[in-house]
C-alpha cells in the first residue's frame, strides 16, 4: 500500500467518529422532518453536556489501560450531595450564602471533593493493592449508588438556588452555559492529553505499562492521578446534572454509565488502552445525542431508546475490533 | 585495553538452597563488547538482572567506574548509566518515534505558565541522533507499530547512546529478528561500542557472538567457565566451555589468534 493511501486510511480510522457524526446528521436532516434547524442542533449540544463531561473521566482511565465503572454512581452522589446541602425543598437543607453566588463554588467544590475521594479510593485499590480495576470500580458503582439511596432515604431534593440555576437557564448563542462548561472541559483535557507530559505518559502507560515503567515513568503516580481525575470529573458531571434538574433524586443518572461507555468506544478509544483522543469522544457523545433526538422527533416510544443504545454499545465494540483488524493489516 | 568500566567480584545469588550464581567474576572495559554465553539455566539472566538492579546479589562486590556499586532498583542502575534492552522491546508502539525516544524524559517549554511538550526540539534531537548513528527511519512521526523490528531495535540502541548510557545490557535482543535486521542490529552494537560504551550481550547464537564481541564470557552452573578474547578462540572451543566438555577450558585455543597477552582465565 502506498504511504499516502495508508496515511489517508489512518486519518479516516483516527477520525471515523466525526465522519459518522456528519453522515448521521446528514441522513437525519434529509429524512426526518424538522430535524434540520438550529434549535435541534443546540438541543443536541445541550443534551451532550452531562454525558460528555462524564465520558472525559472514563476515557482518561480507559486510555491508560484501566476501567472506571463507578463514574455514573459518583456523579449521582455528587448531585445528591449538592441537592441535600443546597436545595431548599424535599430533603434539601437549603444552605445559603451572602452573597448568594457563593453557592456556585461551594456546591461545585463539595461535589468534586466527594468525587475525588472515591476516585482516590478506586485508585488506591487498583494501583497499590493491585486489584483488578473492573472489579474495584464495579464494586464502587454498586456501593456508591447504595450510598445515594441511603443518604436520600429514597426521596429527592428540589429547588436549587437561582444563582446556580442561572448556569442552566442563561443561554449564549442559543446554548446554555452548562454546555459551554462541557466544551471547555473537552478543550482543556484534550490539550492535557496531547500537549503535556502527563497526557503523554498516560497514553504510553496504556500502550505498554512495562516499557513506561522501565523508562522511569512513575506509573503508579500517573494512574493514581488518572483515577482521581476520573472521579472528580464524574462529580462535575453530577453537579451539572443537579443544576439541570434543579435537585437530585435517588435514581438520578441511572443508565448513564453505559451511554458514557458507548460514547467513549464510539469516539475511537480502544478498550485495550493506549489508543484514542478526547475530541473523538465528544463526537461520540454528540452522535448519541443526535440519535436520541431523532428518536424523539420520530415519536418512537422512549422504550426503544434503550434498545438502540444497547445495540450501539455492541456496534461500538464491534467497530473497535474491526478497526484493530484493519490497523494490524496496515502495520 | 582501557580502564575497566564494571568489575564483578565473586558475585553469588541464592534462592533459598538453590545457588543460581556461585561466584562470578569478570570485568568490562569501556567500548568493549562482551558476549555472555551459557546454556539455559546457567545464570546469565540472573547476572544481568543483578547488574541492572532488578535483583540484588547475595554476596560479592561490583565496582562501576571505580566506585562500589549495588543498585537496588532499575531506576538506580539507570541513573548510574546502565541501560538494559530486554528481549521483548521496551517501546510503546502506540506512540511515534520521537515520543518513544524521549519516553519519561520529555522536553517541555513554558507557554503561559504551562509546561507544554516541545515537539519541535525533541524531533530535532531525534533526527540528529538517528542521523549520527546512520539509522534511517522514513518519518519520525510514524507510530512505532508501523516500524520493522530492526528499526525498533535501532531506536532503542540510539536512545541509550543519546542519553549518555555508559553500559548497555542486551538480553537476547535479536531473538525475534530476521537475518537482515540482526545484521543491522549487530552493526548498531559496534557503533555503540565505538563511542566508548560498554556492551554485554546475551545470545544463544554462536555466530552472532563471534561477529560482534571482543570477548566471550561463558557461564556454566553459576560460575565463569571461560573468559577469552574472541580472536583467540573458535566456536568449537566455546561450545565445549558451554557444555562443560572442556573443563575450565578457559584459555586460548592453540594456533588461533596472535596476541596471548590479553587472555585471562578465571573460574
Amino acid at each position: 500500500m502506498q504511504p499516502r493511501q495508508r496515511r489517508s486510511l489512518e486519518f479516516v480510522l483516527d477520525n471515523l467518529v466525526w465522519f459518522m457524526l456528519l453522515a448521521v446528521l446528514a441522513i437525519f436532516s434529509a429524512t426526518i422532518p424538522n430535524y434540520f434547524q438550529p434549535g435541534i442542533f443546540a438541543n443536541i449540544i445541550e443534551q451532550s453536556s452531562v454525558l460528555g463531561v462524564m465520558s472525559i473521566g472514563l476515557a482518561l482511565v480507559i486510555i491508560a489501560g484501566h476501567m472506571d465503572l463507578s463514574v455514573e454512581s459518583v456523579a449521582a452522589l455528587s448531585a445528591m450531595a449538592t441537592g441535600i446541602l443546597f436545595a431548599s425543598s424535599g430533603i434539601g437543607m437549603g444552605i445559603t450564602f451572602t452573597p448568594g453566588w457563593l453557592v456556585v463554588p461551594a456546591s461545585l467544590l463539595t461535589g468534586m471533593a466527594v468525587g475525588a475521594v472515591i476516585g482516590a479510593l478506586n485508585g488506591y485499590l487498583v494501583v497499590k493493592v493491585k486489584m483488578n480495576a473492573f472489579i474495584v470500580t464495579l464494586s464502587s458503582f454498586i456501593w456508591v449508588r447504595g450510598l445515594v439511596v441511603a443518604a436520600s432515604g429514597g426521596r429527592s431534593a428540589q429547588n436549587l438556588a437561582d444563582e446556580v440555576r442561572f448556569l442552566a437557564i442563561q443561554r449564549f448563542l442559543g446554548i446554555p452555559l452548562t454546555a459551554y462548561i462541557a466544551i471547555l472541559c473537552f478543550a482543556g483535557f484534550s490539550f492535557m492529553m496531547a500537549k503535556t507530559r502527563f497526557g503523554r505518559h498516560l497514553l504510553m502507560i496504556g500502550g505498554n505499562e512495562a516499557a513506561a515503567f522501565r523508562a522511569g515513568i512513575k506509573v503508579d503516580k500517573v494512574l493514581m492521578i488518572a483515577f482521581i481525575l476520573s472521579g472528580t470529573i464524574a462529580a462535575l458531571a453530577g453537579w451539572l446534572l443537579a443544576i439541570r434538574t434543579s435537585g437530585a433524586t435517588a435514581n438520578l443518572g441511572t443508565g448513564m454509565l453505559f451511554n458514557a461507555f458507548a460514547a467513549v468506544v464510539i469516539g475511537g478509544v480502544s478498550l485495550k488502552g493506549g489508543v484514542g483522543a478526547l475530541p473523538g469522544v465528544y463526537a461520540g457523545v454528540l452522535l448519541l445525542s443526535s440519535i436520541n433526538t431523532a428518536i424523539n422527533l420520530m415519536g418512537l416510544p422512549a422504550h426503544y431508546t434503550q434498545v438502540i443504545h444497547g445495540l450501539l454499545v455492541l456496534a461500538a465494540v464491534l467497530l473497535d475490533t474491526l478497526k484493530q483488524t484493519i490497523r494490524k493489516k496496515l502495520a | 585495553m582501557s580502564e575497566p568500566l564494571l568489575v564483578l567480584d565473586n558475585i553469588t545469588k541464592n534462592y533459598g538452597a538453590v545457588e543460581a550464581l556461585r561466584g562470578v567474576s569478570f570485568s568490562i572495559a569501556k567500548g568493549e563488547v562482551i558476549a555472555l554465553l551459557g546454556d539455559n539455566g546457567a545464570g546469565k539472566s540472573t547476572l544481568v538482572k543483578i547488574i541492572s538492579g532488578g535483583l540484588e546479589a547475595s554476596s560479592g562486590n561490583m565496582q562501576f567506574e571505580g566506585r562500589d556499586f549495588r543498585p537496588k532498583s532499575p531506576s538506580e542502575a539507570k541513573a548510574a548509566g546502565i541501560e538494559t534492552v530486554y528481549q521483548d522491546l521496551s517501546l510503546c508502539t502506540n506512540v511515534d518515534v520521537v515520543a518513544n525516544f524521549f519516553m519519561g524524559r520529555e522536553l517541555t517549554k513554558k507557554i503561559m505558565g504551562i509546561n507544554v511538550l516541545d515537539e519541535a526540539t525533541m524531533e530535532a534531537h531525534v533526527a540528529k541522533a538517528m542521523a549520527s548513528a546512520g539509522t534511517r527511519i522514513p518519518s519520525l512521526r510514524t507510530k512505532v507499530e508501523h516500524l520493522s523490528g530492526g528499526q525498533r531495535q535501532a531506536i532503542e540502541l540510539n536512545r541509550f547512546v543519546h542519553w549518555g548510557g555508559k553500559l548497555v545490557l542486551l538480553d537476547e535482543p535479536f531473538a525475534a529478528l530476521g537475518v537482515e535486521q540482526t545484521k543491522r542490529g549487530l552493526e548498531m552494537i559496534r557503533q555503540v561500542a565505538a563511542q566508548g560504551i560498554g556492551v554485554v550481550i546475551i545470545t544463544h547464537i554462536m555466530q552472532q557472538a563471534f561477529q560482534v564481541a571482543d570477548r566471550m564470557v561463558v557461564i556454566r552452573q553459576g560460575v565463569v567457565a571461560g573468559d577469552v578474547p574472541t580472536k583467540q578462540t573458535n566456536a568449537d572451543a566455546v561450545i565445549g566451555m558451554i557444555t562443560g566438555e572442556t573443563l575450565s577450558g578457559a584459555g586460548p585455543v592453540a594456533g588461533v589468534g596472535e596476541e596471548q597477552s590479553g587472555s585471562r582465565s578465571e573460574i
